[in-house]
C-alpha cells in the first residue's frame, strides 16, 4: 500500500513545487535597501533632471476603460479594426528604443502584425505591417529641437511622456504624496501618488513610479473612481539603459509596401497645452489633427483643475473655414470609428460615450462636451447656453 | 495499416532467448552506449519482471536501443508517415492556390497571405500559422494518445514489460518518440513551404513584422526557429496525452480526449472572463512566435512558453509516471 502512494508521490509534488515557486516569485522583493526619503517636490524635480535620453525597453500598457474589446480569434492578424481607439481597449505592448532627442523607434506590438514608428533626425516612417503600408513624414527642421512626444504617433505612449503631461496639472487641486517604495522592470522607484481634492472628478488617483536612481518614470498608473483595477496603466516591463544599436532608426519601407507621403503643416504653439484637456480618449485617437482644428471653434472652459468642463461649439454656417470643416469631419470621423460607435449610447440631450476615466457628451444641436466629470455635470453644463 | 511491424519482439535484442543466460551475462555490464539507466532504476521495476522464469538473468535492452527501435517503429508506421504528408500538404495547397487566383488583398485571411505573391518563403509561414490551431495538435493528438494505449490496445503491452524494459524507461521512450514527432510535425510544414514557395514564387529578401529586411537565409533560420518555437508549444500537449494513454486500453478515446482538450484550451484562452486562467492555459503562447519574426528578435515569448510547457511536461510526466506505475497491465 505505502509503495503506491510512493509512486503518486511525484504527482503531488510536482504542483505544489510550482504553486510555491509562483508564490514566491510573485511575493515583491523585499530585501532591497529602501530608497532614501524623498518629499513629493523632490521627487518631481527628479523627473524634472532625468537625463536619460538612450534606452531600449519593453512597455505594457493596459486599459480598463470599459470600452468593448476587440475579439482576437484564430490566425489572422491583430488589430484588424484598423481603429485608433482599439489601442485603448484591452493590452498592449511595445517595444521603445530611443537614442537622443532625434532617434526613436516604437514598435508596437501586435499579434502577427506590428506596428512602427521610426524617426531619424527629421525623417519619420510609420509602418503597418497588417496592411503593408508606410507613411513617410519630413519633419520640419525646427521639430527636432522639440520633445518627440510631438511627432511619435499616438502608440502606446512612453511613460515619460504621460507623467509630464499628468504634472501639468499638479496645482492646487491635487494632494501629491510618496508612497512606499515600488518596484518596475526590476529598478526600485520612487511611488508618487497624486489624489484629485474634487469629489467630483471620475479621476480616483494617478502613481507614477519614478526610478530611483535616474529620476526616469517608469510606470503611470490612473485610477477611476469605483473601479477595482486601474483604468489606464503603462508601465515599463524591461528597461535596458545604453544606446539602442543604431541600424535600428535606418529605416526604409520593405519592397512591396504602399507608401504615402504626407505633408507636414506648418505646427502652431501651444497644441500640448491644449491636449491636456481631453486627455485620454480623443488626445490619443486623433492627438495631431483633432485637437488643432478643434481649437479652430474656441472652445469654452468651465470649471477648473480636476473638475475641467470643455464644451466645444456647433460649427456655424455664418463662418465657414476650412479648418472649421475639417474640424468637423475629425469629430465626425472619430464617431465613425467602430469601436467609439459602439460605445456610444443615447442619453438625455444627445448621445454620450462613457470611459470609466472621461465622458463624452455630443448634443443633439452639435455641440461636444467632454470632461473626467459624471455625465450629469456634461448635461447640466450643456443646459447653461 | 498494418499491425505486422507491432510485435513485442521487435528489438533484436529483446529477442534472445530467455534461456541463452551464458551469452547474456557477458555484455550486461558493458552496454553499448553505456547509459546504465538499469543498474540505477528503482526497486519498483522488479514488478515488471517478476514474471519471468529468472528475472536477474535476464538482458535489458539499452535506452538508445530502445529508442531507436521505437523511433523507427514510429515512423515507419502509415498513420505516421500519411499525418507527415497531409502536414506538408498544407503549404502546398497554400501556395497552389495563390499562384492560380488573383491577388489577395493585404490584411484578408490569414496573416501574411498577402506577401506570398511577392515571396515565396511566407508560404511556409502562413502555412505554420495556419496549422497552429487544429493540424498540428490533430497529429500531436493522434501520437501522443497511441503512446501507451496502443500497445495496450494491441495487446503488447505486457509483452513490452516483460522484455523487460522497465516500465519508467518505457514511458520515457514512449515519450522521446512523440517528442520527436513533435519535432518533425513543424518541420514537415516548414521545409515542404520553404520548398514550394522557391519553386512556385520569386525567393528575396524577406521583409520582417518590422518592416525590416533580411536575406532569404537568415529568413529560413528564422523559420526553423518558429518550427523550434512549435515544436516546444507542442511537448506540453503531448505530456497531456502520454498521461491521458496511461488511463486507457482503448488509443481512440486517449486520442480524441488529447486533441479535445487542446481545443477546450482554446476556447478559454478567448474568454476574457477568464483572463487570470489564460496565462496557465498551454495553448496561450501558441501564437507568441510572432515574436521571433520581429527586427531585433523578442526572445520573451520563447523563453516563456517553454517555461510553461515544462510545468506541463512536469506535471502530467508525474502523473503518467503515477498512474502506470502502479497500474494493473492485463494486456
Amino acid at each position: 500500500m505505502t509503495a503506491i502512494w510512493l509512486r503518486w508521490t511525484p504527482a503531488v509534488a510536482v504542483p505544489a513545487v510550482i504553486a510555491a515557486g509562483v508564490l514566491a516569485g510573485s511575493l515583491p522583493a523585499s530585501a532591497r535597501d529602501p530608497l532614501p526619503e524623498k518629499t513629493p517636490a523632490q521627487v518631481l524635480a527628479m523627473i524634472g533632471q532625468h537625463q536619460t535620453k538612450s534606452f531600449s525597453g519593453t512597455v505594457e500598457q493596459s486599459s480598463e476603460l470599459g470600452l468593448p474589446d476587440v475579439p482576437q480569434v484564430g490566425p489572422t492578424s491583430g488589430a484588424g479594426t484598423g481603429s485608433l481607439a482599439e489601442l485603448l481597449t484591452g493590452p498592449h505592448s511595445a517595444r521603445v528604443f530611443i537614442d537622443g532627442p532625434t532617434k526613436a523607434r516604437i514598435q508596437v506590438m501586435d499579434r502577427m502584425a506590428e506596428r512602427d514608428a521610426v524617426r531619424q533626425g527629421n525623417e519619420l516612417w510609420l509602418y503597418n505591417s497588417k496592411d503593408n503600408t508606410a507613411t513617410h513624414v519630413t519633419l520640419p527642421a525646427a521639430a527636432s529641437k522639440e520633445s518627440r512626444s510631438h511627432d511619435m504617433p499616438a502608440g502606446v505612449a512612453t511613460p515619460e511622456e504621460l507623467a509630464a503631461k499628468m504634472l501639468e496639472k499638479l496645482d492646487g487641486t491635487t494632494d501629491a504624496a510618496v508612497a512606499e517604495d515600488t518596484e518596475v522592470a526590476g529598478r526600485a522607484a520612487y511611488n508618487l501618488v497624486l489624489t484629485p481634492r474634487s469629489a467630483v472628478t471620475l479621476v480616483g488617483s494617478v502613481a507614477v513610479a519614478v526610478d530611483g536612481e535616474n529620476g526616469m518614470p517608469l510606470s503611470v498608473e490612473v485610477r477611476a473612481r469605483g473601479q477595482q483595477e486601474p483604468a489606464f496603466r503603462t508601465a515599463f516591463s524591461s528597461l535596458t539603459l545604453g544606446a539602442p544599436d543604431a541600424a535600428l532608426f535606418n529605416f526604409s519601407p520593405p519592397p512591396g509596401a504602399s507608401v504615402k507621403e504626407l505633408a507636414v503643416p506648418a505646427k502652431p504653439n501651444g497644441t500640448k497645452g491644449q491636449a491636456d484637456k481631453n486627455r485620454t480618449g480623443k488626445d490619443l485617437a486623433d492627438k495631431n489633427s483633432a485637437n488643432k482644428d478643434l481649437r479652430g471653434h474656441a472652445p469654452t472652459v468651465t470649471g477648473s483643475g480636476w473638475e475641467r468642463i470643455v464644451g466645444i461649439p456647433a460649427p456655424s454656417a455664418s463662418a465657414p473655414s476650412a479648418s472649421r470643416e475639417s474640424g468637423k469631419q475629425s469629430v465626425d470621423r472619430l464617431l465613425n470609428d467602430p469601436l467609439l460607435r459602439q460605445a456610444t449610447v443615447t442619453v438625455q440631450g444627445g448621445r454620450a460615450i462613457s470611459t470609466s476615466l472621461v465622458n463624452v457628451l455630443l448634443t443633439d444641436d452639435g455641440r461636444t462636451f467632454v470632461g473626467s466629470v459624471p455625465l450629469e455635470r456634461l448635461q447640466a453644463a450643456a443646459a447653461v447656453r | 495499416m498494418s499491425h505486422s511491424d507491432w510485435s513485442p519482439v521487435q528489438d533484436p535484442e529483446a529477442q534472445e532467448p530467455a534461456a541463452g543466460e551464458p551469452e547474456a551475462q557477458a555484455p550486461a555490464g558493458q552496454e553499448p552506449d553505456g547509459h546504465g539507466l538499469a543498474a540505477r532504476e528503482p526497486a519498483v521495476h522488479r514488478l515488471t519482471v517478476q514474471n519471468s522464469p529468472a528475472p536477474g538473468a535476464r538482458r535489458r535492452p539499452s535506452s538508445g536501443s530502445l529508442l531507436a527501435s521505437e523511433l523507427k517503429q514510429l515512423f515507419r508506421r502509415r498513420r505516421i508517415q500519411a499525418m507527415l504528408l497531409a502536414l506538408a500538404a498544407i503549404p502546398v495547397v497554400i501556395a497552389v492556390v495563390v499562384r492560380v487566383s488573383s491577388a489577395v488583398p493585404p490584411g484578408r485571411g490569414p496573416a501574411f497571405l498577402d506577401r506570398i505573391s511577392q515571396n515565396g518563403l511566407f508560404v511556409a509561414v502562413t502555412a505554420m500559422l495556419v496549422s497552429v490551431p487544429l493540424f498540428l495538435p490533430l497529429t500531436i493528438g493522434v501520437v501522443a494518445g497511441d503512446t501507451i494505449a496502443g500497445e495496450a490496445g494491441l495487446g503488447t503491452l505486457r509483452y513490452l514489460l516483460v522484455a523487460p524494459a522497465g516500465r519508467v524507461r518505457l514511458l520515457l521512450v514512449k515519450y522521446a518518440g512523440a517528442a520527436a514527432f513533435c519535432l518533425s510535425a513543424p518541420l514537415a510544414v516548414a521545409l515542404a513551404g520553404a520548398g514550394i514557395g522557391w519553386v512556385l514564387f520569386p525567393v528575396g529578401p524577406v521583409a520582417l513584422l518590422s518592416g525590416d529586411l533580411v536575406e532569404p537565409d537568415e529568413a529560413l533560420v528564422r523559420m526553423l526557429l518558429i518550427a523550434a518555437y512549435q515544436a516546444v508549444s507542442l511537448l506540453g500537449l503531448s505530456a497531456i496525452g502520454l498521461f491521458l494513454s496511461t488511463l486507457t486500453d482503448v488509443p481512440v478515446g486517449a486520442m480524441a480526449a488529447t486533441i479535445v482538450l487542446s481545443v477546450v484550451s482554446q476556447v478559454l484562452d478567448q474568454l476574457p472572463q477568464l483572463e487570470w486562467l489564460h496565462p496557465w492555459l498551454f495553448t496561450h503562447n501558441w501564437f507568441g512566435f510572432a515574436d521571433l519574426l520581429r527586427q531585433p528578435i523578442g526572445w520573451d515569448s520563447f523563453g516563456d512558453n517553454a517555461l510553461l510547457q515544462a510545468g506541463y511536461i512536469a506535471v502530467f510526466g508525474a502523473l503518467a509516471y503515477g498512474r502506470f506505475v502502479s497500474k494493473d497491465v492485463l494486456s
